[in-house]
């Protein structure tokens, strides 16, 4: 009976799209993982390229690119859920759904990155090391997934407004504040590593984790739809071709801009010892690729003539993705690319490049996404606007525009 | 209780690696991984190029950053100052290896670059990373301190060799090799380093010959103005004038 009611509803939801993403994605995790899980089973770590210079590869900026692209959507769902901006409604339960899956995309990186993750569990309570960033980081994280998961069964049962599913969704924001606070720390405390040391770390986190989190909002919204504005929702299609979007994602992609300018910039001029390593991200051709990624994001989407449009808003979300998950990788790197009084003859900078297991990693921690994220699409009603047109038009019957909508009382 | 320190006197030290390799053997390590290295390196270019050379054990921080970023608690300090690392509790998130600001702690399961693999010749049927028949006997290998062969996954570091010095004589201000009664309780490079640059003793202990070189040859720590405070010093030349360590002193407990 409930396998069948499953079934109804995912046929009703379903489009081809999805569809294939699912099915795509789950072979891809498949083709993946498998690999993957063998090189570990017959070379252990040895499949990875760290080296003791570079303990942190790729798998970490995977990371650390999944949980604070969780952490943005979680700020662009509590635009309206926390702070009343209603405009937002129509994308924020599938921003919540993006952001539980996103987070679990990112454990899944961490988790087959380091070495002991099961020890993780009862080393982490019975250590109890207050001092470290990354002990925070482990509890809020953790809090975040337990407090988001509880938030996403209460408005999935179209409880939005009571004052549990508002407290839900609020100690699901400042426990990600908090969370991804301390990640930055994690980086930003570090002042043998002159690359991170900065105790503003948190903040460029947290303007780099909601452009991320927007970018992926606006991507993945339109593609339940086709990724064409008239077939989406009402409200949503409201939002999506109305101008309030870009304007929002254009201001976070400018301040991205600025605050990666300023710091490769100060990185390049300073003398101190270690910040070599922007000359490293300045000479490789990824850094131009992720600049001009944003600049061409930030002008299509100040630009009257494309802002509003379908085709330009999603263009400039997978650049800014691209660059963002770049930029992830720059600054992983970066940190430890001037070695730290390495061995005889070590000199210059450190050596590393992902290997094939690594990317095997980054492509199941995607497919992983992209499977529960379409699994979402088919058997969930993502959209938060069947609610919300009944709250509207409840109270208000001739409820038809944006306006209207975002004025739509609590009371369901 | 004593708090060991080291001091390496680089007038004395003639790059000779000696205690490179007496460190591999005493400690089973596999090539490359030099818990105690000597970095080679040149300065200027020619003709004033100048070829050098800089041994570097773990420092053994009076504040290790290590033990702070560990969120397990798997790294910690001995009450006689010395780091340690439980491999029973280790993770290996590696985050104490980005912490460390000497780079001096190694995880126990990267790609080999020096080729062939000497963990295929010797493998190990006990979850540890291999099995050389040189190792340290079972018997005084100790998980908790990080002593012996290390388990697959986690990070391993210098320990002063904490086997030779936990058991040390109670009192001794000096570990001495010379002296033929703590020869076995003296770190194995200390032991080994033939042109004798390096000292071994307490540093609380004002009649210590590791507190009396500092003072008098103004002993210097490696990166002072990071805060870590090294329990390592290095003796330069010793007759200039003494670099305040931090830009304020007595400011940090």
């Amino acid at each position: 009976m409930f396998a069948s009611a499953i079934f109804r509803k995912a046929k009703a939801n379903g489009s081809w799209l999805i569809d294939n993403i699912f099915a795509a994605s789950a072979v891809g995790l498949v083709l993946t993982l498998a690999p993957l899980l063998v090189f570990l089973y017959f070379l252990g770590h040895n499949a990875y390229n760290f080296t003791n210079d570079v303990p942190w590869g790729l798998p970490v900026a995977t990371y650390v690119f999944f949980v604070l692209t969780s952490t943005g959507l979680t700020f662009i769902a509590s635009l309206a859920m926390v702070f009343g901006f209603n405009d937002f409604y129509p994308a924020a339960k599938r921003c919540v759904w993006l952001a539980l899956v996103t987070l679990v995309a990112g454990f899944t990186a961490l988790a087959l990155e380091i070495g002991s993750p099961f020890r993780m569990l009862w080393a982490l309570p019975t250590g109890l090391q207050y001092v470290s960033p990354m002990f925070w980081m482990g509890v809020f994280y953790s809090l975040y997934l337990v407090l988001l998961a509880l938030k996403f069964l209460r408005i999935n049962a179209g409880d939005w407004d009571s004052s549990l599913s508002r407290g839900l969704g609020l100690a699901s924001f400042v426990s990600v504040v908090i969370a991804h606070s301390a990640l930055g720390l994690v980086f930003g405390m570090m002042a043998m590593r002159p690359v991170w040391y900065d105790p503003m770390m948190p903040v460029y986190f947290l303007i780099t984790a909601a452009l991320s989190g927007a970018a992926f909002a606006v991507f993945f919204s339109y593609l339940p739809y086709g990724f064409r504005q008239e077939n989406m929702p009402e409200l949503l299609r409201a939002l999506a071709s109305g101008t309030s979007l870009a304007k929002v994602f254009a201001t976070m992609i400018g301040i991205t801009i600025l605050s990666i300018l300023s710091r490769t910039i100060t990185g390049l001029w300073s003398n101190l010892d270690g910040l070599e390593a922007f000359q490293y991200v300045a000479q490789s051709p990824l850094f131009y690729f992720e600049l001009l990624g944003l600049v061409i994001s930030f002008y299509l989407m100040v630009s009257k003539a494309h802002q509003r449009q379908a085709r330009w808003q999603i263009l400039s979300a997978v650049l800014v993705i691209a660059s963002l998950f770049i930029g992830r990788y720059e600054f992983v790197i970066g940190g430890q690319i001037v070695p730290l009084f390495r061995g005889a003859w070590v000199q210059g900078f450190a050596e590393y490049t992902p290997s094939f297991a690594e990317w095997l990693l980054v492509g199941a921690s995607c497919f992983l996404f992209l499977l529960l994220f379409s699994a979402g699409e088919k058997f969930i009603d993502l959209a938060s606007e069947r609610w919300h047109r009944s709250s509207a038009v409840a109270h208000r019957p001739d409820a038809t525009t944006l306006a209207d909508a975002s004025s739509a009382p609590s009371g369901h | 209780m004593a708090r060991w320190g080291m001091v390496i006197d680089l007038e004395r030290c003639t790059g000779c690696q000696a205690c490179s390799t007496a460190c591999q053997m005493e400690n089973s390590l596999v090539a490359g991984e030099n818990w105690q290295d000597v970095m080679f390196y040149t300065e200027g270019k020619y003709p004033a190029a100048q070829l050098k050379w800089f041994p570097r054990p773990c420092m053994q921080c009076e504040h290790p950053s290590c033990v702070d970023v560990c969120p397990v608690k798997a790294t910690y300090k001995t009450k006689d100052g010395v780091v340690l690392i439980d491999w029973n509790r280790c993770i290996g998130c590696k985050y104490c290896q980005i912490a460390c600001p000497y780079g001096v702690r190694f995880y126990s399961e990267v790609k080999q670059t020096l080729l062939p693999d000497m963990r295929d010749a010797w493998k190990s049927d006990d979850g540890k990373v291999w099995d050389p028949p040189f190792a340290l006997p079972k018997s005084r290998r100790n998980d908790k301190w990080g002593v012996g062969i290390p388990p697959r996954h986690v990070v391993s570091k210098c320990t002063f060799c904490y086997h030779r010095i936990s058991q040390a004589p109670k009192g001794t201000a000096d570990l001495d090799p010379s002296d033929p009664k703590l020869r076995e309780f003296t770190p194995a490079c200390v032991v080994t380093c033939a042109p004798n640059a390096r000292y071994f003793g307490d540093l609380d202990n004002p009649q210590s010959k590791v507190r009396q070189l500092i003072s008098e040859k103004r002993g210097v720590r490696l990166l002072d103005h990071l805060g870590n405070k090294p329990q390592v010093y290095y003796l330069t030349g010793g007759e200039a004038g003494a670099l305040p360590g931090s830009r304020a002193t007595a400011t940090r407990v």
